[in-house]
């Protein structure tokens, strides 16, 4: 094998593993490799995805965000609430949903930057109060969610879903803040090392309030999407879909100690959930053994990474 | 009377796109004391991590007591009687001493561990290294050189036949340097065959038998240790070096820092001085006397009390890098990998990192032009790596140091201030280094230069300032600059001083 | 100094949780001079996170508030170990009665013991109390329902064809039982086949990911038996416009929003529970346990079968 197609496998060992899934599912199930099934597994994978991108930019500085569930639910119970229980217009309170996402990274961030709280403590706490918020204003009860919004879980022109256009939209944005933008590069500087970054001038804190409000944000549009595929918003919606969004990131390639990731590469992480996801279902899979097949197949995929990157060392 | 104990032949190692072993060969004898000379990136840390069983040999053997010897892991080495002291020292900090002694075998009765047997057994052993510490304190509590003599205490509790140190005297004071010697040549008395890595040339002498010399992977001589220092570096350059210290002195401009009365309760007091276009100004002193935290306040990473600090005519607020980088101040650090660098990232990342702000437009980074940009400057240091992608993790010492200086260059630095910043690099990089600050000084720029390393401060400084016990106490021209006038300064004790 | 501000931060987040809960739980301030006002009744309820639990919530709320007696409701989060501080509160707070809603069978029983101990009745709603004594159990009967299910679909199925099981929370009391009975009951229809049983965790999404899913590898099936009705309605969702008609739909707790969707004819029948008739009689007889009246072992309140036909009665 060449330099270059082994520099290449270790870079994406994430979807070399996809592939391998995606051929032993073809196999396995007649049922798999349809155009159908395949847009299901891509409007499967959306909420997870979306949440995932912003988790990707938390990570790659470091850190951690455990309350892109909660903050998800929330901002879409905002939504709901604003414009079906309190008539506000739908773009209006669209607006304030995801706004509400965006205070909570922000609220994250200020107690990360500058309260001098771990993140994993921090975003612990939102995880805590964005569902109780979420619960008060539902007062526990689904709320529906205006017609105008719910399009987005629809498909447009017959067959192609919007959630996975949105899924799509989001990574690239995602994408492009990492690879493009101040804010992206700083991201991986303060991740591979924070004091190095702050000694070269880069405005460490301010660029943590970016990055929470940017996960804050993600989980919000998250949050809609999930909250428009059932045409109602939910208090308790997406409750631990915070740690599949960073399982996704890490599948993915990245490293829980910053520094490292990709928004292709959590894009394939959170394919993969899906894909097994799926997958079990078209296998009728007993309810026990899912579980314990899910753990040992994210356990796989990032030893596999781990293994080929060492080797390539 | 010595015999031949360890071997190695023709080892060969390949790494991605690096062939960092291309045959060495090395004797070692019990009882010698086997310098390994070469500049960093020669290959001497691959070679010692085979013999430690972190690396494995594409080719070539090893051969322990003239047999073959296969060694896969640290576990192997360590019964084969290898033992590796590395510059990163091995213990654990929140454990004692006593128990980092006994780690992953403590003395046991009755299924519990024996405390009183293991602090016997570390008391024995701090004996024989002269080290006079109480086995129940904690590591982290030690210092750098107590706890790389515990380092060696643990080599010799698995009674070690090869030790080998990685640049030992690295972070070391004098004194400290000539007592980890006596135990060194009590070591090698004793049969014991130790591998010694040093850059400075001036311990060879004193404490080597044997040199052998590796020139990009390969072992190009083996010389004894009195050979001259010049026919040395001759070897491990693979050409003369005419002058270790080739400053070129400019006529000084007008003040470019100036500082003063600068205080820092508990770290500094009172410092007031300034640097001019052109010059370069040493700041010597012993390890502690407030240096660096001096020059991270002058830079606004930490806040001072009292006092100002002017970059041309700009008057710098407190603790702000923001202003201090805009008004044209730079900073090397000290720690090359712990502040200056992301390790994990490349070449072109590292150099972009000062001016990531200034490329930006409407948050959009102008990522060809960074790279560009890093591309001249890598090639204006002369910094040798496979490419603009190469990981800095992987580059060798002087090359890290070389991307520090340059994403300063890139920034267009005024006044660059300069922390240790040829600490454990080997004398080629320190020259190319000592070349750079001469090209900035010849444009016009002001160079602050701390460094504990006495012939360099001397060498490459138009004046040296002195610091002791957190205070300025005293100023030197460059031709009254010597050695002694320096050290005489460094150990003034300061009167009513609260520093400690 | 800090301690100071941490602590008026706690008091703050205290008081603005009194406001809160004050609508929904608090009738302890105001109540009416009666026969029964000095009696205080505490309930634990396993989680709020849930429309049929804050059903029953509410129906414990009116029957107090009928009968004039103090209650205090509070929410265990799905964390049997909070469960047990709740009900040893509850001892100290010198309540005549307990109601217990337990997260966990099993679990619960220390917190009963606890109750034992100081001589105050027990009742437990919803779900029993497994390995400690209760003054009565209040429930409905999951494994008669999911019999009920069973005869329904079968029923609007016309008898025959392929059905699938959306299954809750694997390992769960309720989950266990309702399948129980759909499998038992269903054994009747010959011409009835179930050819998958896949989780949905009791989830509205995951109804709709895990249905959408089972769509692909049987796309000829004709009744699908969620264990409740959020994955029922998830279920719809991934239906479409088959949902009420090639495809019949049978969910499980007769919800607000399932009843809506029966209304709408995408839901074919809900097995309803009454959750707001449970919370009445555990409160009712809570009170009465309180009075030192003797009370039978098990009350079993009654599951209906909900449909269009008889929706009214449920949406009183």
């Amino acid at each position: 094998m060449s330099d270059k197609a082994r520099g290449w496998l270790s870079e994406n060992g994430a979807l070399v593993a996809l592939v391998v899934l995606a051929v032993a599912l073809s196999l396995l199930s007649s049922d798999f490799l349809s155009v159908s099934n395949l847009l299901n597994v891509g409007v499967q994978a959306a909420v997870t995805a979306i949440l995932a991108f912003g988790a990707t930019f938390v990570i790659i500085t470091g850190g951690i965000d455990l309350s892109v569930g909660s903050v998800a639910a929330l901002s879409a119970i905002t939504l709901a609430y604003l414009s079906t229980t309190s008539g506000l217009p739908w773009p209006l309170a669209t607006l304030l949903g995801l706004a509400v996402g965006v205070a909570c990274g922000l609220a994250n961030a200020a107690l990360i930057a500058y309260g001098k709280l771990p993140p994993f403590i921090a975003t612990l706490a939102m995880l805590g109060i964005a569902r109780g918020l979420a619960l008060v204003i539902s007062e526990g009860s689904p709320i529906a969610m205006p017609d105008a919004v719910s399009h987005v879980g629809d498909t447009v022109a017959g067959y192609l879903p919007v959630p996975v256009l949105v899924m799509l939209v989001m990574g690239v944005i995602a994408a492009v803040i990492l690879n493009r933008t101040y804010a992206g590069r700083a991201m991986y500087a303060i991740g591979g090392n924070e004091e190095a970054a702050r000694l070269s001038g880069i405005k460490v804190n301010r660029m943590k309030l970016v990055t929470y409000a940017l996960s804050g944000g993600f989980a919000a549009v998250a949050g809609i999407v999930l909250a428009s595929r059932l045409a109602s918003a939910q208090p308790q919606a997406a409750a631990g879909y915070e740690l599949d969004a960073i399982a996704a990131v890490v599948i993915g390639g990245a490293s829980l100690s910053g520094g490292k990731g990709r928004a292709f590469g959590t894009f394939v992480g959170a394919l993969i959930l899906a894909v097994l996801r799926n997958g079990l279902n078209l296998l009728s899979v007993s309810a026990f053994w899912q579980q314990v097949v899910i753990g040992v197949v994210i356990a796989l995929a990032v030893l596999v990474d781990t293994l080929r990157r060492r080797s390539a060392n | 009377m010595s015999q031949e104990i360890l071997r190695v032949e023709g080892l060969r190692k390949r790494f991605p796109g690096v062939l960092a072993l291309d045959g060495v060969d090395l004797a070692l004898r019990t009882g010698e004391v086997h310098v390994l000379l070469g500049e960093n990136g020669a290959g001497k840390s691959t070679l010692i991590k085979m013999l430690s069983g972190a690396y494995h040999p594409d080719e070539g053997r090893i051969l322990l007591d003239g047999r073959p010897v296969d060694i896969r892991t640290a576990g192997d080495a360590q019964r084969l009687g290898i033992a590796t002291i590395y510059q990163e020292f091995n213990l654990v900090p929140d454990l004692t001493v006593g128990e980092n002694l006994s780690l992953g075998r403590p003395p046991r009765r009755f299924g519990f561990v024996d405390v009183k047997a293991m602090h016997d057994k570390a008391r024995e052993l701090l004996d024989r290294v002269g080290l006079d510490v109480d086995p129940r304190t904690r590591i982290g509590a030690l210092g750098i050189a107590r706890m790389q003599m515990v380092e060696i205490a643990k080599a010799l509790a698995l009674d070690a036949r090869v030790l080998i140190m990685d640049e030992p005297t690295a972070v070391l004071t004098t004194s400290e340097v000539d007592r980890l010697f006596a135990i060194v040549r009590q070591l090698r008395d004793n049969g014991v065959a130790v591998v010694f890595i040093t850059h400075h040339l001036e311990e060879i002498a004193q404490i080597g038998d044997t040199v052998t010399v590796l020139r990009d992977g390969r072992s190009v001589a083996e010389v004894p240790a009195d050979t001259p220092q010049d026919e040395l570096v001759r070897l491990m350059v693979g050409r003369p070096i005419d002058q270790q210290y080739p400053r070129e002195a400019e006529p000084p401009g007008r003040p470019l820092l100036k500082v003063e009365g600068l205080t820092r309760r508990g770290a500094f007091e009172d410092v007031s001085f300034e640097v001019r276009a052109g010059e370069v100004v040493g700041l010597a002193g012993l390890v502690g006397a407030g240096r660096t935290e001096l020059a991270r306040a002058i830079f606004g990473a930490d806040r001072y009390d009292e006092g100002e600090v002017t970059v041309g005519d700009r008057r710098l607020p407190r603790g702000d890098i923001d202003a201090a980088m805009e008004a044209g101040l730079g900073l090397v650090p000290e720690d090359r990998k712990g502040q200056g660098l992301v390790l994990g990232a490349d070449i072109a990342e590292n150099l972009g990192l000062v001016t990531l702000g200034r490329a930006s437009r409407a948050g959009f980074v102008d990522r060809t032009g960074q790279r560009k940009a890093a591309a001249k400057v890598a090639a204006q240091l002369g910094v040798r790596m496979s490419g603009l992608e190469q990981e800095v993790r992987t580059l060798s010492g002087g090359n890290q140091q070389k991307v520090v200086i340059g994403k300063w260059l890139l920034a267009d630095v005024r006044v660059l201030v300069l922390d240790e910043p040829t600490r454990g690099i080997d004398v080629g990089a320190k020259v190319e280094i000592y070349q750079l600050i001469n090209s900035l000084t010849a444009s016009g720029d002001a160079v602050l230069m701390i460094s504990s390393d006495l012939p360099e401060v001397i060498g490459m400084s138009d004046r040296v300032l002195v610091m002791a016990r957190g205070r300025l106490v005293g100023e030197l021209p460059a031709d009254e600059a010597t050695q002694d006038a320096v050290m005489a300064l460094a150990v003034t004790e300061v009167e009513g001083t609260r520093v400690r | 100094m800090k301690l100071g501000i941490i602590a008026a931060g706690a008091a703050l987040a205290l008081g603005l949780a009194a406001c809160g809960s004050g609508g929904s739980s608090g009738s302890g301030g105001s109540t009416p001079a009666g026969g029964s006002g000095d009696i205080k009744i505490g309930m634990s309820i396993s989680t709020l996170n849930n429309p049929y639990f804050v059903q029953l919530r509410a129906g414990a709320e009116e029957e107090a508030k009928k009968l004039g007696v103090a209650l205090t409701v509070t929410d265990a989060q799905n964390d049997a170990s909070q469960q047990v501080n709740q009900v040893q509160n509850f001892t100290s707070q010198n309540m005549k009665a307990i109601v217990i809603n337990p997260v966990d069978s099993d679990a619960a029983a220390p917190a009963v013991k606890a109750a034992d101990r100081v001589s105050v009745p027990v009742i437990a709603a919803d779900r029993g109390v497994n390995g400690a004594e209760v003054a009565q159990t209040v429930a409905s009967d999951n494994v008669a329902g999911g019999k009920l299910a069973a005869q329904e679909l079968a029923k609007q199925m016309g008898e025959k064809g392929k059905v699938v099981v959306l299954q809750g929370v694997p390992g769960t009391s309720a989950s266990r039982d309702r399948g129980q009975g759909f499998t038992e009951g269903i054994k009747a229809y010959p011409n009835i086949q179930v050819v998958a049983q896949q989780p949905a965790d009791f989830d509205r999404t995951k109804g709709l990911d895990v249905m959408t899913n089972l769509l692909q590898s049987h796309p000829d099936i004709t009744g699908v038996f969620a264990e409740n009705d959020e994955m029922a309605l998830g279920a719809i969702k991934a239906l479409g416009a088959k949902a009420g008609a090639e495809v019949k739909v049978v969910g499980f707790d007769g919800t607000p929003d399932g009843l809506k969707a029966i209304q709408a004819g995408t839901l074919a029948a809900s097995i309803a529970q009454q959750p707001k008739l449970l919370g009445q009689q555990a409160v009712g007889n809570a009170v009465k346990a309180a009075k030192g009246e003797s009370l039978q072992k098990v009350v079993a309140v009654p599951v209906k079968v909900a449909t269009k036909d008889n929706l009214s009665e449920f949406t009183s």
